[in-house]
């Protein structure tokens, strides 16, 4: 197995006031940009952190408008780290390609990255969520359609010799040249972050991709979705790969279960009550017909609708406590997920930088040769004897 | 009481549901974003003119959503429509969106309508006055702009709809069967009014090519459409009459059936 310290980049301090979403109307008087410069450095910090201590790589993700991620764009961010760090995988997940017009945007940027860090690149490429169509006001009619059609130009700008000529029904381009091209060849892994669209997992399933699980759902929820990303696979005429899954959840380490609750609670609810609210908003024409009784069907087990600490718990909305406990939890939902990359949220709403480092460190020195020792790079994940009550 | 039997009519696009009921001469409804297949002033319209309600493709189960990528793709979908339907120029009801709808075709085919009622319709965007957010609103929300009344039996309902619906519901299990129409008909209007939201910029400038006499409708208290947008296509299209009814929001047709249905009648003859 592989693991990540992915980042979301909150704001943190939203006016105690504002009682709204935190997404698409969110005032952005309320965004201090001195509070920002900090927080943005801050959280490089704890990036380029993660490779000190051997995590296998870093996660960033593209978010508009909102209080709860910013980095509108997350190859900014992604060529920082190239330079700053020089081992670690950087996954950018991921570009959400409908938002991009032309797409070969995104194949040069990504490529930019990749050479500039040596081949470390993993790009991801997402359709983008719900308040990502009202931010831009890009029809979510043709989200699907768009996500394929860039797709499909970004796939071939970097694998077919240019210039080329593009013609599809969203974007044409005469001259398809992109220079740099990728230093990974034929093109850096590609990974899918998805929700439960039963077009995503197909087409994941279809092009041997990475499925990445989004988060806040209960345990049952990424059961249900990555058996179904699996049988997709089986769809295809595959066993898929434990490293074409990755969970991502939110996870804090401390000394005991105790002090792990006693330090994180009021952070995470900061998350929970302030930063989500706005986040599940469905544009209208985003989900087919097929899909929606699949995501309807997860909408209550969604951790907004959460209220206690004990429903955060016994649902793994966030994996919190001692390090045998998180290690014990963890290896048990990998097995039962089957999923070959742990994608961590090690930071998560108000959670301040000394925390979060504390968290870090006890969670590589501590849970993370458990997990590698478990699930050694190359073999199977997937456990389904392992189920218990 | 008339009801209206369902019929099905293979066109370019796909198979798409229409509506039929009471007999004599043709009066074309386009429904509004919410695929409405009748109401009570329709009911009543029935009994002095053979009502034809087609749905619009990606509405209820008409298909053909995705050959349509906007307003001229709409309105070549009508004018398919009418020669299937041995239709040379009939009287059109335009509510809302099927409103924005006639005029599109009225802009390019004059010949193509006889008479035009528009009732709350979208189509124009006013600086002064924008439409009203319609997506992303729970049903208690649209219930608010839609009705005058808030006690109207269909508000209600739309106001209890908001305990399934989005960060403010907290119901776990969403019945698919609430959820569907509407996300379909939210869905297909969204493919042509997401942007430019709920309107042609060009449409204003074409207005004067219509030639079919035209009653322009507005409720008062409509929450959606500003009473301005009626006013405005009143003032632009050649001899337009304009009614604006009190006590009357966006679904006027539910909330003002009688008065409706006369003022047509009077009108379209």
């Amino acid at each position: 197995m592989r693991c990540f310290a992915f980042h979301l980049m909150p704001y943190i301090g939203l006016d105690p006031a504002y009682e709204g979403p935190a997404w698409v109307t969110v005032p952005n008087e309320l965004y201090d940009p001195a509070v920002g410069h900090q927080l943005y450095n801050r959280y490089l910090d704890e990036l380029i952190y993660a490779e000190e201590l051997g995590f296998d790589g870093v996660c960033v993700n593209e978010h508009h408008q909102n209080a709860y991620g910013n980095m509108p764009s997350p190859n900014l961010i992604a060529s920082i780290l190239a330079r700053q760090t020089s081992r670690i995988k950087i996954a950018v997940v991921g570009n959400a390609l409908p938002l991009y017009d032309p797409p070969t945007r995104v194949a040069e940027e990504f490529a930019m990255i990749d050479v500039i860090s040596g081949g470390r690149l993993i790009a991801g490429m997402v359709v983008g969520g719900g308040p990502e169509y009202y931010s831009f006001s890009v029809n979510p009619s043709y989200a699907r359609e768009r996500f394929r059609e860039a797709h499909d130009l970004i796939k071939r700008a970097w694998t077919e010799p240019g210039p080329f000529e593009f013609i599809g029904k969203h974007f044409r381009i005469r001259y398809v040249n992109p220079w740099p091209r990728p230093i990974q060849q034929p093109h850096p892994e590609i990974w899918i972050p998805g929700a439960g669209s039963l077009e995503t997992f197909e087409f994941v399933a279809k092009n041997h991709y990475s499925y990445m699980g989004i988060p806040y759902f209960s345990f049952d929820v990424f059961e249900r979705y990555f058996s179904m990303f699996r049988d997709a696979c089986e769809a295809e005429g595959y066993t898929a790969d434990p490293l074409q899954a990755g969970w991502l959840v939110p996870i804090y380490v401390a000394e005991t279960d105790e002090q792990a609750r006693k330090e994180y609670e009021e952070h995470l609810w900061y998350f929970v009550k302030r930063l989500l609210p706005g986040i599940t908003i469905q544009p209208p024409g985003y989900t087919s017909a097929r899909s929606l009784a699949s995501i309807l069907k997860a909408a209550g087990k969604f951790m907004l609708n959460v209220e206690t600490w004990d429903e955060i718990i016994e649902g793994r909305y966030a994996l919190v406590g001692s390090p045998e406990t998180v290690a014990d939890t963890l290896i048990d939902s990998l097995g039962r997920l089957g999923t070959g990359n742990l994608l961590g949220l090690f930071q998560l709403g108000s959670l301040p930088h000394d925390l979060t480092t504390k968290n870090m460190k006890l969670f590589a020195e501590k849970v993370l040769p458990r997990l590698r020792a478990e699930f050694p790079e190359g073999s199977p994940v997937y456990r389904p004897s392992a189920k218990v009550a | 009481m008339v009801t209206f039997a369902e019929e099905h009519v293979d066109t370019h696009v796909g198979k798409i549901q229409l509506w039929r009921a009471g007999s004599g001469d043709p009066l074309v409804y386009l429904h509004s974003a919410g695929g409405e297949n009748t109401h009570p002033a329709l009911e009543q319209l029935a009994e002095s003119y053979e009502v034809l309600v087609p749905i619009f493709p990606g509405f209820a189960e008409s298909e053909g959503l995705e050959e349509i990528d906007g307003m001229e793709d709409a309105v070549f979908h009508l004018l398919d429509l009418w020669d299937i339907l041995g239709l040379d120029a009939p009287p059109v009801m335009g509510m809302s969106l099927g409103g924005w709808m006639a005029l599109e075709l009225a802009t390019r085919y004059p010949e193509k309508v006889s008479k035009i009622v528009l009732v709350n319709s979208v189509g124009l965007h006013l600086d002064e006055a924008p439409i009203n957010e319609l997506f992303g609103r729970t049903p208690g929300e649209l219930a608010d702009m839609l009705f005058a009344d808030q006690s109207h039996p269909m508000a209600v309902v739309m106001h209890q709809m908001d305990a399934f619906a989005g960060d403010v519901g907290k119901e776990t299990e969403i019945p698919l069967e609430l959820v569907l129409p509407m996300w379909k008909a939210l869905g297909a209007t969204a493919r042509l009014g997401w942007d430019p939201y709920l309107h042609n910029p060009k449409l204003r400038g074409r207005l004067r090519r219509i030639t079919a006499p035209t009653l322009v409708i507005a409720g008062a208290q409509d929450g959606l459409v500003p009473t301005v947008y009626a006013e405005t296509f009143a003032a632009e299209i050649p001899g337009a009459r304009l009614e604006v009814m009190q006590e009357a929001a966006h679904w006027l047709p539910f909330e003002k059936p009688d008065e409706l249905t006369a003022l047509v009648r009077d009108f379209v003859g």
